[in-house]
């Protein structure tokens, strides 16, 4: 079992199998929280998990290694098994001996009268059935050689080196590589991202979201989500593209994508009515935003005090459930200089919601306007092409390995056992044995038929040889 | 001698017809009590009609397959092959119905991906049996058609327009080549398994392994034990046809009471045909052999009780949740995977069965060994292909999509190891030049592992892939 062998190549498989299989049954950082890992795990079996490096296995050394391994192997294999593929380019095995006569499984031998008609009987047979024969030597020596598809024999390198051209790419962009996120309100501009790993990076140009919005199916799913972007280069406009999922815009070759829009569970601006509870005057309506106090008569002035985009209790503790405003509570605190301050809660789904007594104002709201971004992929793969270079290789290269088979045929004239002259035909294949039986049979079948109409007198019929495998 | 020949003969053939005019009467049956159903309100045409039709006729076909592999009358047969026609047809015409419907390739949810793989499965079976003249790998795939259509069924089937990431003509090859490849690794296990028997691999070997799958798939509901004995499953809201969830990515889960209990039983039940058979073979003991069979036998009837309790119990009623107060419902349809595991493990139990009782009768109506070794080769020369291809066409959509053609959740991982399995499989065979029992097992575990990240990935470890 050397490093270039067909088992190490086998048993690295399994071992590359197994542990991505562990990668995705253990929890992985930094996907899975630090909390997270440490309410699944005792705190002795993380740290086993984290000094293997089984908590975070696509990224660990080892793992590199194994590839780095399995890509040696590979190499390695097919660096031992090609001098004895390139001899079907090198030397074409054109005229075959004495002992391939003898030892070649699938053969026959057809009794003939004399050579030329034997051979072009042969050579006729080849053409209806869709090959073309090459004449080897001359005269009585001559012989006919046929082949086939020969480059099917290169189908387990060309796979190899497809896997080989993947590997580089995932390097590639492994080392060069990054992958990060953005979020952008509206008008915000930023050169700098978030990696996968939680580091910031720094990028050559700036970034400005000019507009972002959702559009909907009529049952309120989203159907598409859309951003207007523009780089910045010392702060002039060098590009400009309104991005949708599946459609990136690339800059540089980084590109950024449409990953997700949504709340940012803040509040923009609150728009409401207060009645006064005492009867006194007409309802007023007045714009209220964060940090800022609005008097709405000369005693009394409100506030807003907390908004939550998507209330729940959990216990007496309240939560949100989501940035997203589907069930928004908002706290307003009231100061009146005569009834002091009180705190009132509106729940907009909910308008039956009594106010407490203290408060001179009741509260209605008319409109609430949440704030948006706009989340970006950010991703910079300088490898893909290499790795989208080896998946159509390795197309052509399975299609080689599966659908092609490397056939040959050889005719030469010999005088048998008895002394009798017979065109002795043989066949090999690359692979499929059986169908190569079925297209011999034919093959014999139709040189047979050639000679009877090309000589009725020799009427004597096949003699099959025995296999010897 | 001629004579009692012919006699026996005649009688068969006697029994045959008895048996497929039966079969015929009870789809004849079935279907105009569905005809007289529709006729009373509402259209012909729906897909849920087209997919009842579909299982019965898949049910007729499985039931005529298994007929024959039980009697060897060449009648039943016969009458397998059009039916399983039949079925394709409702099936072709319920995948149509959908594409039509939702205005795009019917693959963006599980269920519309189910719906085609049994489609693709069941074109594949008469594929191979018109070009291989190979009748009983519908013995394998029909049985499994069944469990498909039920599935389909209980599996929310509304029409829901695209999320944003999922409009791209990238996925619907990936799926494409996905089912195809997925049903190409079914065939090639089956035709895996029939090598097997005909290699005459000890029918105590089919039974360890049945157990063992069996016992794996009650080991993956024991996840789901409660404290108290009950069955943790999802609640279910009747009017909106969904699950109910509590936060973003955790349903609300119900306890069906004493169904925990009830599945460790069986659990503990199958485990002994397990060890029994495991013992008897090692020991080349025919006693412990025997005693497995019985339990095997004993195991099967508990699992038919589980199957039906958890019918039961989970298709009505209305059960405490320990994450809120008050009572709600659940349905068949909020566990579909609970349901496939079931019948899934009773449908393996009953093959096993059959091969218990008709092993020589079977190994007689099989072709040779070395013929479906080839032809196991071959599918795996098909779907290997496809399996590259597919995972190539997924990597290139989520490059379009997020910005990276490979980012290791657990689906590509899966699929991946799939991948190895495979190509460890065709080395083995080229270059070692690995035939019969070996590279069979290797097939068997190939679709093991497609089983795996078809549905337990889906299930058990959700990922990027969370929209299937």
């Amino acid at each position: 079992m050397t490093i270039s062998s067909v088992r190490t190549g086998i048993v690295l498989l399994i071992i590359a199998g197994l542990a991505s299989a562990a990668g995705t049954l253990i929890l992985q950082r930094p996907m899975t929280g630090p909390e997270k890992m440490q309410r699944a795990y005792s705190p002795a079996m993380l740290h086993w998990l984290d000094t293997l490096g089984l908590t975070d296995v696509f990224h660990a050394w080892w793992f590199a290694a194994l590839l780095a391994l399995l890509g040696v192997n590979i190499v390695l294999a097919s660096i031992e098994r090609f001098p004895n593929v390139w001899h079907y380019f090198a030397r074409p095995y054109r005229r075959p001996e004495a002992h391939f006569l003898t030892g070649l499984p699938v053969q026959r031998e057809i009794p003939v009268d004399d050579v030329r008609t034997g051979m072009d009987a042969a050579e006729r047979a080849f053409r209806r059935t869709g090959f073309k024969p090459q004449r080897i030597g001359d005269g009585p020596e001559a012989s006919l050689y046929v082949e086939k598809h020969r480059f099917a024999r290169l189908a387990a390198y060309v796979v190899h080196a497809s896997l080989l051209l993947i590997f580089a790419g995932g390097i590639t962009d492994a080392v060069w590589g990054y992958r990060g996120f953005v979020a952008l309100g509206m008008h915000d501009e930023t050169n700098q991202i978030e990696l996968s790993s939680g580091m910031r990076k720094v990028l050559p140009f700036t970034i400005r979201c000019q507009g972002a919005g959702q559009e909907n199916y009529p049952d309120g799913t989203p159907r598409r989500w859309w951003s207007k972007l523009v780089v910045l280069e010392n702060g002039r406009e060098v590009k400009q593209k309104e991005i949708a999922v599946n459609d990136p815009l690339v800059f540089q070759g980084v590109r950024f994508f449409q990953a997700s829009y949504g709340s940012t569970g803040q509040v923009n601006s609150l728009l409401l009515t207060a009645t006064p509870r005492n009867g006194s005057g007409p309802a007023k309506e007045f714009e209220l935003r964060p940090d800022e106090t609005v008097p709405l008569d000369s005693e009394t002035s409100v506030r807003l005090a907390a908004f939550v985009p998507d209330f729940v209790l959990n216990g007496n503790q309240i939560e949100s459930r989501s940035d997203q405003p589907n069930n928004p509570a908002i706290e307003l605190t009231v100061d009146s200089k005569q009834a002091g301050t009180s705190t009132v809660w509106l729940f907009p789904r909910f308008p039956e919601f009594s106010h407490p007594e203290k408060s001179p104002y009741a509260f209605h709201l008319r409109d609430l306007q949440t704030g948006y971004f706009t989340g970006l992929q950010v991703a910079h793969e300088p490898g893909q092409w290499l790795v989208w270079a080896g998946v159509l290789l390795m197309g052509v290269g399975l299609a080689m390995a599966f659908y092609f088979v490397h056939l040959r045929f050889w005719v030469v004239p010999v005088s048998d056992g008895r002394g009798r002259l017979v065109l002795w035909v043989g066949a090999s294949a690359s692979k499929n044995r059986e169908e190569l039986e079925k297209r011999f049979g034919r093959l014999v079948e139709e040189i047979e038929a050639g000679l009877k109409t090309d000589c009725a007198a020799c009427g004597i019929g096949a003699v099959a040889v025995p296999e010897r495998v | 001698m001629d004579r009692t020949l012919n006699h026996s003969e005649g009688l068969s053939h006697a029994r045959g017809n008895a048996v497929v005019a039966l079969v015929s009467l009870a789809v004849v049956f079935l279907l105009t009590n569905a005809l007289l159903t529709v006729a009373k309100g509402g259209s012909l045409f729906t897909e849920q009609n087209l997919l009842y039709v579909a299982l019965v006729f898949f049910g007729a076909s499985a039931a005529m397959y298994l007929a024959y592999a039980v009697t060897g009358v060449e009648r039943y047969i016969r009458a397998a092959s059009p039916a399983m026609m039949a079925g394709l047809m409702a099936t072709t015409l319920a995948v149509g119905h959908r594409w039509y419907v939702a205005g795009h390739p019917p693959f963006s949810n599980i269920y519309e991906m189910l719906l085609c793989f049994v489609w693709t499965l069941a074109a594949l079976t008469v594929w191979v049996e018109w070009r291989y003249r190979l009748r009983l790998v519908g013995t394998v795939t029909m049985p499994l058609a069944v469990i498909g259509v039920v599935l389909i069924q209980l599996l929310p089937s509304e029409v829901h327009p695209l999320v944003p990431a999922l409009q791209s003509t990238w996925l619907q090859i990936h799926v494409t080549l996905a089912m195809l490849a997925y049903a190409g690794c079914a065939i090639s296990f089956a035709l895996a398994l029939m090598f097997l028997i005909k290699d005459g691999v000890g029918t105590d070997t089919f039974l360890i392994w049945t157990s063992a799958l069996g016992a794996a798939i009650y080991g993956g509901f024991m996840t789901r034990l409660d404290a108290s004995g009950g069955l943790r499953v999802a609640a279910w809201d009747p009017a909106g046809a969904h699950e109910i969830f509590v936060a973003e990515r955790t349903p609300l889960m119900v306890v069906l009471p004493g169904l925990g209990g009830i599945f460790l039983v069986v659990m503990l039940a199958i485990l002994v045909p397990l060890v029994l058979n495991i013992a008897g073979q090692r020991s080349q003991n025919s006693g412990l052999r025997s005693w497995g069979t019985r339990s095997f036998f004993l195991a099967l009837l508990l699992q038919v009780v589980a199957l039906l309790a958890f019918l039961v119990r989970a298709g009505a009623g209305r059960y405490p949740s320990p994450q809120a107060e008050g009572l709600f419902s659940t349905s068949l349809a909020a566990s579909p995977f609970i349901v496939a595991g079931l019948a899934g493990s009773v449908t393996a139990s009953l093959l096993c069965l059959l091969l218990v009782w008709r092993r020589e009768g079977l190994e007689s109506m099989l072709p040779r060994a070395e013929y479906l070794d080839g032809l196991t080769y071959k599918t795996i020369g098909i779907a290997f292909p496809l399996l590259t291809l597919m995972i190539a066409a997924g990597a290139y959509w989520a490059n379009r999509t997020w910005g990276s053609y490979w980012s290791w959740d657990p689906k590509e991982t899966w699929a991946l190891i799939t991948w190895l399995i495979y190509a460890g499989y065709l080395h083995m065979r080229i270059t070692r030049g690995w035939r019969g029992r070996r590279a069979a097992y290797f097939a068997i575990l190939g679709f093991a592992v497609v089983l795996f990240t078809f549905f337990g990935v889906t299930y058990l470890l959700p990922g990027l892939h969370a929209y299937a």
